[in-house]
């Protein structure tokens, strides 16, 4: 059997092999999802190194390439493709990688509950798409794994199917996905209608044949697929919801599968986007906006996870800002120093929430003594995110800055430089209120067991070293990347330091600037002058800007969200008057199909011009 | 005189038009039924015509005839036992009393 | 010399399908509509004799003249508890009227537009009863036994839907 095949399809087996197990045999058998993922791994990094260095090798042995044909239609046969390029090794690299650690990590995670079976069988299933959907060959494939990890996000983030809030936050994800898939749909039956294939490497060849129209509107509804999936405004509002879910899983969700799947449907189309050029435009346009809005969001969360997750959509909004410049390799490298950073700091939060028991940063606290390796894995993630020199992170997101300065795109250039400052500024303020300071409300802290703890520094260390492929990582995708220019690199790094020294000057030692202004009497204020500075940098720097963000939060929550509503609303209010044909009389639904088959009769006869 | 493959045709079109409209007047399930097979006759007679008309031979049009009157048959005893058990539910066969379907 | 339908007796026959159909639909007594469904039936069979379908004729008055009908007539009777409920009103509706009558117009402007002239005269061959029967049970063979697993599935279920509710 092909090498290809065999990689989604045996964590894919697993799950079905669950899916029939009875619940007590598949709590025994966990060690079988684990193996499967292991051998995916192995499979993968063989994958990886029969395309590795480079383009040259790949032009050499071609592509490598499975069809099956499933069906014929219209005397076209209906193929199925798995294709191993360049794009694709990486991004097997990066899901298998995750996964593994996911799972690893969750088997402590998880334990003594009471459905782990079917969890580990959805995180299968899962994986296994997210391979499906990265080694498609052609856009029906990609289009089904997409289908598939819609339906196993929905699993997932509703695993505690007995939480309220958990079965609504997955409806809502599955929903606000389906939007998007709606888009991605409509766009699939226009590129089948102009090109008559789905094969990618047909399809993207052909795309600059088809005219400005054409590719802008077929590119624009890829997209608009994509920011249902990657989280981009305004789809982005399932994303922090979806934080009801197990922390291991967002971790999955975050970093590899779910949410990448949207940033890699742009990196494979990207020719339909340059043969419109305007996608591209939006592309960026979208991007800065979710980057911006998304992280000064993120600034005003108390919940540790949903901080995480804003994060994750504004980094989104990074990588399609890095895509919108037309070069792969800018959007791609953040994707993957992304998955691990961020994935890291998931199963950091996990870890810290797991011998807490709380996910409010209010009640966190001093974790740093009595949680070593979290503390440090922990501060690499932070660091990685923040964009700090020898980290990762800083490669990937200065890529993206220097390209978009290269390509004229100023605007969104400071966009970006504001938005990295948030992200700096909100991982400080993160990681000092959980780890600096005296323990809170919530009980101390004990270091997690090393199941939990091994992912985390391998990821740690991937965190670290994944910055110095920067060459290796353009020359692979065959696309130039550069190491930081002086100047460019020196400006984020201040700009992060920035947002760093500001988190520390709100929230360093433990100060916590809503404490302070809750017990900050007029006359406290006037006595201790020791605070004064702080409330000054509260009121007037904090407060404003916690104002500000807490504007764009309700604006999110009320005019975005309330447009999406709103439509649920209209379908609501049509489906109460609708409701009155309804009446249950199947005589009155009877004669509504046969003069609806009269109508369509008459139009076809009327077509025919008879 | 003779007639053709029209008069049939127009002969089923009637038929059928006549079933139609007693499945979506008629308030008693009995009567949709009967007239559910009212239709069922009429296409046979399009499809028994058409097999005479146009490919004798083959014998496509009897032969499918044949399974349309076993698939109406067995539509027609499901049906009707339906029916009954509608009946011994709710003590009627109105279909205006059974609406269970209301949205 | 060709063979060819004759007008008078498929005037006849088709007359009394019609008729006979639409004397069920406008019959007051359900009784008597199953009756009349019953002779609009036989008068088909009669249309298929005109067609050289014998086989088809036998099996249609076997089908509905015995079977349907019967099993219509048991139902009326298991389901009416007077004898006056069997009268009802003939249950005239307006929109259902005018959905039938434009599907008629709708079908016989469609036969008599589209269908291509064809000569009345029928083609020769004539296939008898040997011939159908060697056809179904060699090209046909499978969709038949299909359709006797449909029957019997459809004999199961009806048995068990109109069986006996569990007393409990």
């Amino acid at each position: 059997m092909n090498i290809l095949v065999a990689i989604p399809l045996i964590p894919a087996l697993v799950f079905f092999l669950f899916f029939l197990l009875p619940r007590a045999t598949r709590t025994k058998m966990l060690f079988l999802p684990i193996g499967a993922m292991a051998v995916s791994l192995v499979l993968s990094l063989m994958a990886f190194s029969t395309v590795f260095p480079g383009a040259e090798k790949l032009a050499e042995h071609g592509a490598q390439f499975t069809s099956y044909t499933i069906g014929v239609i219209g005397g076209v046969p209906l193929n199925i493709s798995l294709r191993l390029d360049a794009l694709a090794a990486l991004m097997l690299l990066v899901v298998t990688i995750v996964g593994m650690a996911v799972q690893v990590y969750s088997l402590s995670y998880m334990k003594g509950e009471e459905r782990i079976g079917w969890y580990y069988a959805v995180l299968s299933l899962f994986t296994a798409a997210m391979l499906t959907l990265v080694l498609a060959g052609d856009f029906l494939l990609f289009y089904m794994s997409w289908e598939v990890m819609g339906l196993c996000s929905y699993l997932l983030i509703g695993f505690w199917n007995t939480n309220d809030e958990a079965r609504r936050a997955s409806i809502k994800a599955f929903l606000t996905t389906r939007v998007g898939d709606v888009g991605f749909a409509i766009g699939l039956a226009y590129m089948w209608a102009t090109v008559g294939s789905f094969d990618i490497p047909t399809v993207l060849g052909s795309a600059h044949t088809w005219g400005p129209g054409v590719a802008t509107a077929i590119a624009l509804l890829l997209f608009f697929g994509a920011m249902g999936k990657s989280a981009q405004f305004p789809l982005h509002i399932w994303l922090p919801d979806a934080m009801a879910g197990p922390t291991p899983a967002s971790a999955l969700i975050h970093a590899a599968t779910m949410v990448a799947a949207g940033v890699f449907l742009v990196a494979r189309s990207l020719p339909i986007f340059e043969a419109s050029g305007v996608a591209l435009q939006v592309v960026l346009i979208i991007g800065a906006t979710t980057a911006l809005l998304a992280a000064s969001m993120g600034s005003v969360q108390h919940d540790i996870k949903k901080v995480l997750a804003y994060s994750t959509i504004s980094q989104l909004g990074f990588m399609f800002m890095g895509l919108g410049t037309g070069n792969v390799s800018a959007g791609m490298f953040h994707l993957f120093t992304h998955a691990f950073f961020k994935s890291l700091l998931f199963l950091g939060a996990g870890s810290i929430i797991h011998s807490l028991h709380t996910q409010d940063m209010r009640e966190m606290g001093g974790v740093g003594k009595s949680m070593k390796v979290t503390t440090v894995t922990f501060t690499v993630g932070t660091l990685a995110l923040s964009g700090i020199m020898p980290f990762s992170g800083f490669f990937s997101k200065d890529l993206i800055l220097d390209h978009l300065w290269r390509e004229g795109h100023y605007v969104i250039y400071s966009v970006a430089l504001a938005s990295a400052f948030l992200t700096a500024f909100y991982m400080a303020r993160l990681w000092f209120r959980v780890f600096s300071g005296t323990p809170r409300k919530a009980g101390h802290a004990h270091e997690s067991d090393m199941k939990i703890l091994s992912p985390m520094i391998v990821l740690a260390l991937l965190s670290v070293l994944a910055g110095a492929t920067t060459l290796v990582f353009g020359e692979f995708l065959g696309s130039e990347t550069e190491w930081p220019s002086l100047v460019m690199g020196g400006a984020s790094t201040i700009v992060a330091l920035s947002g760093i020294g500001l988190g520390w000057a709100l929230f360093g030692n433990g100060r916590d600037p809503e404490a302070v202004r809750a017990r900050a009497s007029k006359v406290y204020m006037i006595v201790t002058n020791r605070f004064f500075l702080d409330l000054v940098a509260e009121q007037y720097i904090a407060g404003g800007y916690n104002r500000l963000s807490e504007k764009v939060n309700w604006f999110d929550k009320k005019v975005i969200n309330g447009i999406v509503n709103g439509v649920g609303v209209a379908c609501r209010q049509a489906g109460t008057q609708l409701r009155r044909l309804q009446a249950g009389r199947v005589q009155v639904y009877q004669r509504l199909v046969v003069a609806a088959v009269l109508v369509l009769v008459l139009v076809a006869v009327l077509a025919t011009g008879v | 005189m003779t007639v053709g493959l029209p008069a049939f045709l127009l002969l089923a079109a009637l038929l059928f038009s006549l079933g139609l409209y007693g499945v979506t007047s008629k308030k008693s399930a009995v009567m949709v039924l009967m007239s559910l097979e009212l239709m069922a006759n009429a296409v046979n007679i399009n499809l028994v015509a058409f097999s005479r008309f146009l490919t004798p031979e083959k014998m496509t049009g009897q032969v499918f005839a044949m399974f349309m009157m076993v698939v109406a048959a067995a539509e027609i005893g499901l049906g009707l036992a339906l029916v009954i058990a509608l009946y011994r539910q709710t003590k009627t066969v109105e279909l205006d009393h059974i609406n269970e379907l209301r949205g | 010399m060709s063979p060819t339908v004759a007008l008078i007796p498929f005037a006849i026959l088709g007359l009394l399908t019609l008729g006979c159909a639409a004397m069920m639909l406008f019959s007051r007594n359900v009784v008597h509509a199953a009756f009349w469904m019953l002779a609009s039936m036989v008068s088909t069979a009669g249309l298929y004799l005109l067609l050289s379908a014998e086989f088809l004729a036998l099996v249609q008055l076997l089908v509905y003249a015995g079977a349907v009908a019967v099993l219509v007539l048991f139902v009326v009777m298991l389901t009416l508890r007077r004898r006056a409920d069997a009268v009802r009103p003939i249950d005239f509706s307006l929109p259902a009227l005018a959905l039938a009558v434009s599907f008629a117009a709708l079908a016989c402007f469609m036969v008599l537009s589209l269908v291509p002239a064809y000569p009345d005269s029928l083609p020769s061959v004539a296939p008898g009863v040997t011939e159908l029967g060697l056809e179904l049970f060699s090209t046909w063979v499978l969709p038949f036994e299909l359709a006797s697993l449909i029957l019997l599935v459809a004999l199961v279920g009806a048995v068990w839907w109109s069986g006996g509710v569990k007393r409990s």
